[in-house]
C-alpha cells in the first residue's frame, strides 16, 4: 500500500508540466546523441548540466536521466540500420538487428527494440520502487572473487555460444582480453604491450574497435559484393511486426528484462554484461535458435530489454549508497550535490519528492521514448533506401568525425582504420568479432578483481571455490565449456584425421 | 516553448564546438568547453572537489567544464594524459598529493612526466586530513582494535584510493608503528574502495576526509581516527591518531594544473576565477562540511608547493619502502 502511495506521490511530481517538458527534452537529446556515433552521454550531460542550474533538483535529475536512457535507445537505431554500435551495449544489437535489416525486417527490429525497452523499463521501474534498498544488499554481497568468476563465466559463455568453431571463438576472446591489457597497468604503473607508442599508454579505444570491427568492416564487405548492396537498398519491407514475430519476442523480452534487472545492480559494466548475457541466453533457450546469425528477432528483443532494464536498475546503488557506479552516475551525483543534496541511504526520507519523482519519471521517460521512436521507425527505415554509394561515404565521415572528437586525436582514427581492416580479415576467416569485444571489455575488469581477490585472500586461490556465488559461477562455466568443447575437439580431431588420411 | 527552443539552439551550438575542438585556439579564451581530468574513479575526494570547482568555473567562465575520470596507477595515468595535451587552456588536471607528490617516488621510473616541469600549476584548491574508517560490523572501534587485528593471524586489510596516495603511505607507516605489516588493498579511487568497506569486503579504509565525510555522517562507516594534529572542528567526536598513541598526522591536498606552457594570461584567469569561487560563502560552508580548508596560493606559490612536496616525499617514500605492488 505504501508503495502505491509513494508511486502516486512520485507521479504527482513527475507529471507537472515543467518536469514533463524537461523529460521530453532529455529524451529527444538523448536519442539524438545516441544516433550520432562518438558523442556519448557523458559529454552531452556535462554540456547540458548548466541549463538545469536554474531548475529545481528534481527537474534537473529527470532531464539528465532522460538523456541517459534516450542515448541507450538511440544507439540501437544505428546498430540495427548501419551495423554501427556506438556503445558497448549496442554491439549485441548489431548481431541480429543488422541481419534483420538486411532481410527487409528493419521496421520490425526497430519496433521490438522500442517495445521491449519500454516493457523492461516499466518492470524495472516497479522493481526499483518496490525493493531498491533490498537489492542493494544483493549488490553488496558480491565480493571481488564473485565478480571475477561472473566475468569469467561471461567470457566462457560468449566463446561457447558464438557461431562456428569454439576453438576460434576462444581464440578471439583471448585476443580481446590481450587487447584489453594494452596500456598502463592500473596497479603498478607498468607499460604493457604499448611498443613505445605514447597514444597506447591509455589503452586501445573501445569505440575505435567497435566501429572498425563492425561498421567499417561491414562497409568493406559490402563493397566487395555488388549484389548484396542492391538487396539492401531494394528491400525496405513492412514496418509492422508480424503476429509470429510478436509471439516469438514475448518470452525473450521477459527473460531479457529479468536478467538485465539483476545484472544492472552490480556496479561496473552492468548494462554491457546484461545485453551480452541476454543474447547468449536467447541463443541457448530460444525455440528458434537455429535462426540466430541470420536475423532472429529474439536476438534483438532480449538484449534490448536487458540493457534498458539494467540502465534503470543501475540507479539503485546510487540512490541507496550514494556511490556512483560509472561516469554518468557521477555526473548525477555532481548535479545533486550542486543542488545541496547528498545522495545516500537517507535520501528516501529526506528528499521523497526527488526520490519518488525520479522513479516515476523513469517510467514517463520510457513512455516518451516509445512515443517519439515508434513514428520515427518509418523515417529511419527510409534511410535504407538511400543508394549505398551515397550511404557509405557518409557513414565513413560520421565515424571518422565521431572517433576523432573523442580525444581530438588522429591516432584514434588510424586505430579505427586498423580495426576496420582487421575486422574484414576476421570475416573472411570466419572469426567472430563479438567474443573479442566482450573479452576486451571484461578482461581489464576481471584482472582488477582477480588481483584484489588474491590480495584479500593473501594469495590463496581457494577463495574462488569457497565463496558460494563464485563457486556456482565457476561450476556453470566449467560445465558449459566442457559440454561444448568435447564434441568439438573430437570433431576437430576427426576432421584432421580425415584430412591426414 | 520558446524557452525550450532556445535551449536546443544552445545545444546545437555546443556539439559542433565539441567536434571542432582545438581549431579555435587563436580566438579569445575560453571559446570552447574545458576538459578537467580527474585521475581517480568517480566518488572520491578528487572527483567530488573537481565537480564543485567545475561548476564554479563553468558559471564564471561561461563555457562548459567537463569532468573526465581517467583512473589508474596512483593517479599517474590521467596526469600523463594532461601532461601530453596541448597547452591551450582547454585541458586541466585535478593535481593532487598522489599524482604530483607521492606517486612520482612510488612509481619511480614508470611515471612518464615530471610533476614540476611538465605542468603550469594554477591553484591549490583544498587541503584536508586523512581519516581511518571501519565497517560498523567489523568490530574495530579504536586504533588499538585495529592493531590487535593486525597482529592476529588473520591480519588487517586496509583499503585505499590507490597505491601512491597519501592514504597508502599512512597504511605503510601505521604498519611500521604497530610492528606488523598491514595488508594494503588499492582501488581505482575512494568511491569503489568505500563501497567495498560498506559491503564489508574490506574491514577498514584509509581515506581523505571529504570523500568519507558523508558516509561517516550517514553511519554507513564509523570514523576510528583522524590523522590531524588536533581534533577536527567538523568531527569533534573523532579522536586523533596521537590521542590513541600513534604519532601520525597526514594532510592531503588537491589543486588545478594545466600542461606546461599554458599562456600566462589563461593561467592567471583560471587562478583568479578559482580564488573567487573559493571565497564564496557557499563554497566555504560546503568545504567546512567536507572537512577541508580552501587553498590560498598564487600560481607561483602552488608551483613552489608542488616542488617542495615532490622533494619532501622522495626520502619518506624510500624510507617507508612503499611500492606499487
Amino acid at each position: 500500500m505504501d508503495l502505491v502511495a509513494n508511486l502516486a506521490h512520485g507521479f504527482g511530481v513527475a507529471l507537472t508540466l515543467n518536469n514533463l517538458l524537461f523529460c521530453l527534452i532529455g529524451c529527444l537529446i538523448g536519442t539524438a546523441i545516441g544516433v550520432l556515433p562518438g558523442i556519448g552521454p557523458v559529454a552531452t550531460i556535462s554540456l547540458l548540466l548548466p541549463i538545469t542550474f536554474g531548475q529545481p533538483a528534481t527537474t534537473a535529475i529527470i532531464m539528465l536521466a532522460g538523456i541517459y536512457y534516450g542515448a541507450q535507445y538511440g544507439g540501437s537505431t544505428t546498430a540495427i540500420l548501419l551495423n554501427l554500435p556506438g556503445e558497448v551495449s549496442s554491439v549485441v544489437t548489431t548481431l541480429e538487428g543488422y541481419k534483420m535489416a538486411r532481410r527487409g525486417r528493419a521496421g520490425a527490429a526497430l519496433t521490438i527494440a522500442a517495445l521491449g525497452s519500454f516493457f523492461a523499463g516499466t518492470f524495472s521501474t516497479i522493481l526499483v520502487a518496490a525493493s531498491g534498498p533490498l537489492l542493494t544488499q544483493v549488490a553488496l554481497s558480491f565480493g571481488p572473487a564473485d565478480y571475477f568468476s561472473l566475468m569469467l563465466l561471461g567470457l566462457v559463455i560468449s566463446a561457447v555460444l558464438a557461431q562456428g568453431s569454439v576453438v576460434k571463438s576462444i581464440g578471439m576472446v583471448v585476443f580481446g582480453v590481450s587487447l584489453g591489457m594494452v596500456g598502463t597497468d592500473v596497479q603498478t604503473g607498468q607499460q604493457r604491450f604499448t611498443f613505445g607508442i605514447p597514444e597506447l599508454s591509455d589503452g586501445v579505444g573501445f569505440v575505435s574497435i567497435a566501429m572498425g570491427m563492425f561498421g567499417i568492416a561491414e562497409i568493406i564487405l559490402n563493397l566487395e559484393r555488388p549484389e548484396s548492396r542492391s538487396v539492401m537498398s531494394g528491400k525496405v519491407g513492412s514496418l509492422m511486426m508480424t503476429r509470429d514475430e510478436v509471439r516469438r519476442s514475448i518470452p525473450s523480452v521477459l527473460r531479457g528484462t529479468a536478467l538485465g534487472s539483476i545484472l544492472g545492480i552490480l556496479p561496473g559494466g552492468g548494462a554491457a554484461l546484461a545485453s551480452f548475457g541476454s543474447y547468449m541466453m536467447e541463443r541457448k533457450l530460444s525455440k528458434y535458435r537455429h535462426e540466430f546469425g541470420s536475423g532472429a528477432i529474439e536476438g534483438v528483443a532480449g538484449p534490448e530489454s536487458a540493457n534498458n532494464a539494467a540502465s534503470q536498475t543501475s540507479f539503485i546503488p546510487l540512490l541507496t549508497l550514494g556511490i556512483p557506479a560509472n561516469a554518468v552516475m557521477a555526473l548525477m551525483v555532481g548535479a545533486l550535490i550542486i543542488q545541496g543534496i547528498q545522495p545516500g541511504p537517507r535520501m528516501v526520507e529526506a528528499q521523497p519528492d526527488l526520490f519518488w519523482g525520479l522513479i516515476a519519471s523513469m517510467w514517463v521517460g520510457n513512455l516518451m521514448l516509445l512515443v517519439i521512436n515508434l513514428p520515427l521507425v518509418g523515417m529511419w527505415v527510409k534511410l535504407l533506401a538511400v543508394p549505398y554509394r551515397h550511404m557509405y561515404p557518409s557513414i565513413m565521415i560520421f565515424c571518422a568525425i565521431g572517433v576523432y572528437s573523442l580525444q581530438n586525436n588522429v591516432f584514434d582514427v588510424y586505430q579505427t582504420v586498423f580495426f576496420g581492416i582487421f575486422g574484414y580479415l576476421c570475416s573472411k576467416l570466419r572469426l567472430e568479432g563479438a567474443p573479442m569485444l566482450i573479452g576486451f571489455v571484461l578482461g581489464p575488469m576481471m584482472e582488477e578483481h582477480l588481483r584484489r581477490a588474491m590480495l584479500l585472500s593473501r594469495g590463496d586461490v581457494m577463495v574462488f571455490i569457497e565463496r558460494p556465488i563464485s563457486a556456482t559461477m565457476l561450476a556453470i562455466a566449467a560445465v558449459a565449456l566442457g559440454a561444448m568443447l568435447l564434441p568439438n575437439l573430437r570433431k576437430g580431431k576427426d576432421a584432421a584425421l580425415a584430412e591426414g588420411g | 516553448m520558446s524557452w525550450a527552443l532556445r535551449r536546443r539552439i544552445v545545444l546545437a551550438g555546443t556539439i559542433p564546438a565539441l567536434l571542432t575542438a582545438r581549431a579555435a585556439t587563436a580566438q579569445a579564451w575560453p571559446a570552447q568547453p574545458i576538459r578537467l581530468v580527474v585521475p581517480f574513479a568517480p566518488g572520491g575526494t578528487t572527483d567530488l572537489v573537481a565537480r564543485l570547482v567545475a561548476a564554479g568555473l563553468q558559471e564564471r567562465l561561461g563555457v562548459s567544464v567537463i569532468v573526465e575520470n581517467r583512473a589508474g596507477a596512483g593517479a599517474t595515468v590521467g596526469s600523463e594524459i594532461v601532461a601530453r595535451s596541448a597547452p591551450d587552456g582547454y585541458t586541466l588536471v585535478m593535481s593532487n598529493i598522489a599524482s604530483h607528490g607521492i606517486s612520482p617516488s612510488v612509481y619511480r621510473g614508470r611515471v612518464r612526466y615530471d610533476a614540476v616541469t611538465d605542468f603550469s600549476h594554477i591553484a591549490l584548491v583544498i587541503t584536508n586530513p586523512t581519516v581511518w574508517v571501519a565497517n560498523p560490523r567489523a568490530g574495530i572501534r579504536t586504533l588499538q582494535d585495529a592493531a590487535a587485528r593486525a597482529k592476529s593471524p588473520s591480519g588487517l586489510d586496509v583499503a585505499t584510493s590507490g597505491a601512491g596516495s597519501s592514504n597508502h603511505l599512512m597504511v605503510v607507516r601505521m604498519g611500521q608503528l604497530i610492528g606488523k605489516e598491514l595488508n594494503h588493498i588499492p582501488f581505482r579511487g575512494a568511491g569503489p574502495a568505500m563501497q567495498a568497506v560498506i559491503a564489508g569486503q574490506v574491514p577498514m579504509m584509509s581515506d581523505s576526509l571529504p570523500s568519507a565525510a558523508s558516509h561517516i555522517r550517514q553511519g554507513s562507516v564509523i570514523a576510528v581516527a583522524m590523522a590531524s594534529a588536533q581534533r577536527h572542528p567538523a568531527f569533534p567526536d573523532v579522536p586523533t591518531f596521537r590521542e590513541q598513541g600513534f604519532d601520525l598526522a597526514s594532510d592531503s591536498w588537491f589543486g588545478l594544473s594545466a600542461p606546461a606552457g599554458t599562456p600566462a594570461p589563461i593561467v592567471e584567469r583560471i587562478h583568479r576565477e578559482t580564488m573567487a569561487f573559493l571565497a564564496m560563502p557557499e563554497t566555504r560552508a560546503r568545504f567546512s562540511e567536507l572537512g577541508g580548508t580552501p587553498g590560498d596560493l598564487t600560481p607561483e606559490g602552488y608551483a613552489d608547493f608542488v616542488r617542495r612536496e615532490v622533494a619532501a616525499w622522495a626520502p619518506l617514500v624510500q624510507a617507508s619502502g612503499a611500492t606499487p605492488d
